[in-house]
C-alpha cells in the first residue's frame, strides 16, 4: 500500500468551520489528502463527516477557514467549480436521472457538450471506462431499471468520465452486498493507483482497514487524528471514533420461544406499480425471539412490512397477530392488538417532524389515558409522560415547543422506539432500525431490542445490515425478490453465504 | 480567506418574544414606508395616520363602526387559518360566508315574524354554519375521495355564491328579495327577533359570539383529542396513516368546519348589522380578507382576533380618508404593504444573522497567515 507522501498534498483543509442551527458540524477541522491515496474519513453520524465533504465538493461554503487544492488556495462556490477543479462527490442519495440512460446521465452538466449528445459515442466512453475499471454498466439502460449498486457505479463512472482526481464517495458500502463491496473496493485500489486520490466515508472499521491508506478520524465536528491505516488497530479506531471503549451488544444464547405471536401465511402484497412485490411468504415469529429477514433493499421488504401493518392491502394469504387474524384490521386495530413498527423512515413515516418530542411519543396512545380523558386532551401528560420517557430512553436535545425534527439521528431512533416500547407490543417489526445511526446511539438501539425479546416479544427485523441481523436474530431468513429464499440458524450463517443468497443463487446446503 | 463578515443560518427555535416582536416591526415597517410615499406625494402622513386613528378609534361611534368591520374578519379568519393549519388550501372563506348569508336569511324569512327569538336566533346563526359548511362540502368531498385540487375548486365555488346571491336579489323573485322595494332590488328583512341586539352605538352582540366561537375552535384545535389527530395529519399524512389515523375523515372534518366558520360569519353579519340578504352590503370581499387576517396571525387562532380588529379598523378609515383630500386607495396601499413585510418578517422569525464569532475569526486569520 502507499503510503502519504507530504510533498503531493492533493487537498489541504485548514481549520475549517461550518454551522448549521447555531451547532458546529465542523469546528476547526484539518483535512490533508495526499495524491494516490485511498484516504478513509472515519466518524461516528453527525461527527461531520458529510459536511467535511460537501465543503470539498463546493455543495457548502465553509463559514472559516482555508482550502489549498494542489497547494493553491481555492474558493468553490457551487459543485461545478469543485468539478471543473477535478473534486467528485458520490453523494448516499443518488443525483441521477432516472428516466434518463446511462450514457444520457454521463452527458448531464458535462463542460464539453453541445446541444446534440452523440449517443454511440458516449455509450462506447461508457463501456470502456466500465471495463477499465470493473463498474460494468449497460450504457443504454434507463437508470430506473438498474440495481442501487449499478446505479452508483453510474455515479462514479460520471466521475470517471469527468476524470476527476479526487473521488469522495459518502458510505459506498451501505447500499451493496458484502460481495459488491469487494469489487468496489478493487475499483477504488485501482483509481488510487493511477495517482487519484479517493475519499471513503464510513463508520465500518473492517472496510476502512481492508481498503484505506491513512484515516482521518472525526468526533463532534473536530478532527481526532490522522493515522496510517496500517499502524491502527481496530479497538484504538473505534475510542478515537467514540471517546471510549465500547462493545456492541450481541444476543446471548437463544432462551425458550413462547407460542406464535405473528404468523404469516402465504402473503402476497403488490408494489405501488401494481407489480407482485411479495409473493407468497410465510413466516412464524414466535414470543420471545428475534427473526431476522436479509435481503438487498428493494426486493420486497418494504410490500411485507407494509402488508403486516395494515398500509397496503394484501392480495392473498393471511396475518394472524397473537392468534388472531388481522388480514383485514386496520392499522389502528393492529396497533391495539399489540403489533409495534419502526419504520425505515424515520421522519417521512414514524414521527410527525414538526410537533414536538412529547407529542410524538403520545402519537399512538394519544386516545387513551393517561393522555387523554374522554375525549379532552390531558396536558400534564404529556408533559410528565413526556419528561419520564426522555429521561429514561435518554433522547437528548429536546427543549420544550422543538419540533423532533431538530434532533440528531439517534435521538429521533430512541424516542421512535421509546414510543413503539411503551406500547407493551407483542409483535415488534423493525426495519433496518440503526441505519445510519452511530456507535453510541446503535448500542442504545440493539439493548432496547434485545430487552424487548427477553421480555417476550416477537421481532421481526427487516434490515440490508447483515452486521446488525447477525448479532441480534436467532433465526435468519433471506428475502429475494418477494420470496424466502432461505433460512438457517444464525450459528450457520455467514456473511459469504447470506451474501449468495442476497444475490439470488439458490441455497446449495440443506437449511 | 473566506471568512464572511455576516452569517445567515436556520433558527432551531423562535421566542414567542420573537413571533410577536418581528409581526409589530412589520407594521411599522409598512407605516415608513407608506409614509414616505404620503410624503411624495405631498401629504403629511403624520396627519394622515392621526386622521385613521381618529376614525377607527377616535369616538365611540368609531370604535363601535371598527368592531362590527371586525366582526366578520374574525370568523372568516379563523376559516382560513383552521383549514391553512392542516394543509387544506380552503380560499372559499367569500362563497361560504356568502351561502352562510344566504342560509341564515333563508330560515329567518323562513321561520317569520311572530317566532320568539330564543328559537329563531340560534336556528340562524346554526343555518349561517350549516350554509358555509354545505359550500365547502362541494370541494371537500371530491378533495378528499377523488384528489381533485381543493385551491381551485374552492376558488371558483366563490364566484358562483357571488353570482348566485346577486341572482337571488338582482335576477329573480326570490323569497329573499324584498317585494316593497320600489326603486332598487335589495334583501327582504329579515324578522326583528332574528336580529342580534345593539348594546353598544350600532354594535351588536355578535362580537362576543364571534369570540366565544373562536375560543372553542381554539379549543377544539389544541386541547381535544380530534384536534391532536388533526394536528398529526396536517403536519405529516404519512406519518397519521402509520399511527392508524383516519386521515381522509379527519381531513373532511376540518375542511367542513372551515366552512361552517366562513358560514357563521355570514349568518351573523345577516342578523347583526345588515338584517337582510343584500348584495351590497355583503360582497364586500370578507371572505378574502380573512385570508389575509389568517396570514398576519401567523395561523394562531387567538392571534386572529386582535388581527382582525386591525383590519377592521384599517378598512374603517377609507372614508375618513377622504374627508382630507386623500384617496381612499392609500388603505389598500397600506393593507398591502402590511402583508408584505409580514411574509418577509418570516424569514426573520426562521433564520438569524450573526457575525462569525470572534473565536473564529482569530482562527480564521491565524489559517490564512500560518
Amino acid at each position: 500500500m502507499a503510503t502519504s507522501n507530504n510533498g503531493s498534498l492533493a487537498v489541504e483543509l485548514r481549520n475549517v468551520d461550518k454551522a448549521f442551527y447555531g451547532v458546529k458540524a465542523n469546528d476547526n477541522v484539518t483535512f490533508e489528502l495526499a495524491r494516490g491515496e485511498v484516504h478513509a474519513l472515519l466518524g461516528e453520524n453527525g461527527a461531520g463527516k458529510s459536511t467535511l465533504c460537501s465543503i470539498l465538493a463546493g455543495l457548502y461554503r465553509p463559514d472559516a477557514g482555508e482550502m489549498r487544492f494542489e497547494g493553491e488556495p481555492v474558493t468553490f462556490k457551487s459543485p461545478k467549480d469543485a468539478l471543473a477543479a477535478g473534486v467528485g462527490m458520490v453523494y448516499q442519495h443518488f443525483r441521477l436521472v432516472s428516466n434518463l440512460t446511462v450514457a444520457e446521465n454521463l452527458a448531464l452538466g458535462h463542460p464539453d457538450m453541445g446541444i446534440r449528445i452523440d449517443q454511440k459515442k458516449l455509450s462506447r466512453a461508457a463501456t470502456e471506462l466500465g471495463d477499465k475499471y470493473g463498474l460494468p454498466v449497460d450504457p443504454t439502460a434507463r437508470i430506473w431499471q438498474l440495481s442501487v449498486g449499478e446505479q452508483q457505479r453510474v455515479e462514479i463512472l460520471k466521475l470517471l468520465y469527468r476524470n476527476a482526481k479526487i473521488l469522495i464517495l459518502d458510505e459506498p458500502t451501505a447500499v451493496l452486498t458484502p460481495q459488491e463491496g469487494q469489487a468496489l473496493f478493487k475499483t477504488m485500489r485501482q483509481m488510487a493507483g493511477e495517482g487519484r486520490s479517493v475519499i471513503f466515508v464510513s463508520h465500518k472499521l473492517d472496510e476502512v482497514k481492508q481498503v484505506s491508506d491513512r484515516v482521518t478520524v472525526l468526533r463532534n465536528g473536530k478532527t481526532v487524528g490522522g493515522v496510517a491505516t496500517e499502524d491502527a488497530e481496530p479497538k484504538d479506531l473505534a475510542r478515537m471514533m467514540v471517546g471510549r471503549d465500547l462493545e456492541l451488544p450481541t444476543r446471548d444464547a437463544s432462551g425458550e420461544p413462547g407460542r406464535v405471536v405473528l404468523g404469516i401465511h402465504d402473503l402476497h402484497v403488490k408494489s405501488d406499480r401494481g407489480l407482485p412485490a411479495v409473493q407468497g411468504i410465510s413466516i412464524d415469529v414466535h414470543g420471545g425471539e428475534v427473526v431476522g429477514i436479509a435481503g438487498v433493499s428493494g426486493n420486497g421488504q418494504r410490500e411485507l412490512a407494509q402488508g403486516i401493518v395494515g398500509l397496503r392491502p394484501t392480495d392473498k394469504g393471511t396475518v394472524e397477530i397473537d392468534g388472531e387474524d388481522v388480514t383485514s384490521a386496520s392499522v389502528l386495530d393492529r396497533i391495539q392488538k399489540g403489533c409495534a413498527y419502526v419504520p425505515q423512515s424515520r421522519l417521512g413515516m414514524g414521527l410527525a417532524p414538526g410537533l414536538t418530542t412529547e407529542e410524538n411519543l403520545a402519537l399512538k396512545a394519544f386516545r387513551r389515558p393517561p393522555y387523554s380523558r374522554g375525549r379532552a386532551l390531558v396536558a400534564s401528560a404529556f408533559k410528565d409522560e413526556g419528561a419520564r420517557q426522555i429521561e429514561q430512553y435518554d433522547i437528548r436535545g429536546v427543549r420544550p415547543g422543538l419540533p423532533i425534527r431538530l434532533l440528531s439521528g439517534g435521538n429521533l431512533q430512541k424516542a421512535l422506539l421509546a414510543r413503539e416500547v411503551e406500547l407493551e407490543p407483542k409483535v415488534m417489526l423493525l426495519r433496518s432500525p440503526t441505519r445510519g445511526l452511530d456507535v453510541g446511539a446503535t448500542e442504545v438501539v440493539r439493548n432496547l431490542v434485545l430487552s424487548e425479546r427477553d421480555r417476550g416479544t416477537g421481532v421481526l427485523l427487516i434490515s440490508e445490515d447483515l452486521d446488525e441481523l447477525m448479532a441480534l436474530s436467532d433465526r435468519l431468513l433471506v428475502i429475494y425478490e418477494g420470496e424466502i429464499v432461505g433460512e438457517m440458524p444464525t450459528e450457520e450463517a455467514s456473511a459469504e453465504r447470506l451474501g449468495l443468497l442476497m444475490a439470488g443463487q439458490r441455497d446449495g446446503s440443506e437449511t | 480567506m473566506t471568512t464572511r463578515r455576516f452569517i445567515v443560518e436556520p433558527r432551531g427555535l423562535a421566542s414567542n418574544r420573537l413571533k410577536l416582536l418581528v409581526p409589530l416591526g412589520s407594521i411599522f415597517a409598512a407605516l415608513v414606508v407608506s409614509g414616505i410615499f404620503l410624503l411624495l406625494t405631498g401629504e403629511n402622513p403624520f396627519a394622515v395616520y392621526g386622521q385613521m386613528v381618529d376614525a377607527s378609534f377616535g369616538s365611540s361611534r368609531s370604535v363601535a363602526e371598527t368592531l362590527i368591520s371586525a366582526t366578520p374578519l374574525i370568523l372568516t379568519g379563523v376559516a382560513a387559518a383552521i383549514a391553512f393549519k392542516m394543509q387544506v388550501w380552503n380560499i372559499g372563506g367569500e362563497g361560504q360566508f356568502l351561502m352562510g348569508a344566504v342560509f341564515a336569511a333563508g330560515v329567518a324569512i323562513w321561520l317569520g315574524d311572530g317566532t320568539p327569538a330564543a328559537i329563531i336566533l340560534p336556528a340562524v346563526i346554526l343555518a349561517g354554519g350549516v350554509g358555509g359548511a354545505f359550500w365547502a362540502s362541494v370541494s371537500a368531498v371530491p378533495r378528499v375521495y377523488l384528489g381533485t385540487n381543493e385551491i381551485i375548486t374552492t376558488l371558483m365555488l366563490n364566484f358562483i355564491a357571488i353570482n348566485f346571491v346577486n341572482f337571488l336579489i338582482f335576477g329573480s323573485n326570490s323569497p329573499w328579495r324584498d317585494p316593497e322595494a320600489s326603486a332598487f332590488p335589495s334583501g327582504r328583512p329579515i324578522p326583528e327577533s332574528a336580529r342580534l341586539a345593539e348594546f353598544f352605538q350600532r354594535l351588536d352582540v355578535g362580537i362576543f359570539i364571534a369570540i366565544l366561537l373562536t375560543i372553542v375552535a381554539w379549543y377544539l384545535m389544541s386541547k381535544t383529542r380530534w384536534g391532536f389527530a388533526v394536528r398529526i395529519v396536517g403536519d405529516s399524512t404519512t406519518t397519521a396513516r402509520y399511527a392508524g389515523i383516519g386521515v381522509s375523515r379527519k381531513i373532511l372534518g376540518v375542511f367542513l368546519l372551515s366552512g361552517a366558520y366562513a358560514g357563521f360569519a355570514g349568518g351573523l353579519f345577516v342578523s347583526g348589522p345588515v338584517g337582510a340578504l343584500d348584495p351590497r352590503s355583503l360582497i364586500l370581499g370578507l371572505g378574502f380578507t380573512g385570508i389575509i387576517v389568517a396570514a398576519l396571525a401567523r395561523l394562531n387562532l387567538i392571534a386572529v382576533i386582535p388581527v382582525a380588529i386591525l383590519l377592521g379598523a384599517l378598512n374603517n378609515s377609507g372614508p375618513a380618508l377622504q374627508s382630507i383630500g386623500v384617496p381612499t386607495a392609500t388603505v389598500t396601499m397600506l393593507q398591502g404593504a402590511i402583508l408584505l413585510f409580514a411574509v418577509a418578517g418570516e424569514f426573520f422569525i426562521a433564520n438569524r444573522i450573526r457575525r462569525p464569532d470572534k473565536v473564529d475569526d482569530l482562527a480564521a486569520d491565524a489559517g490564512v497567515t500560518a
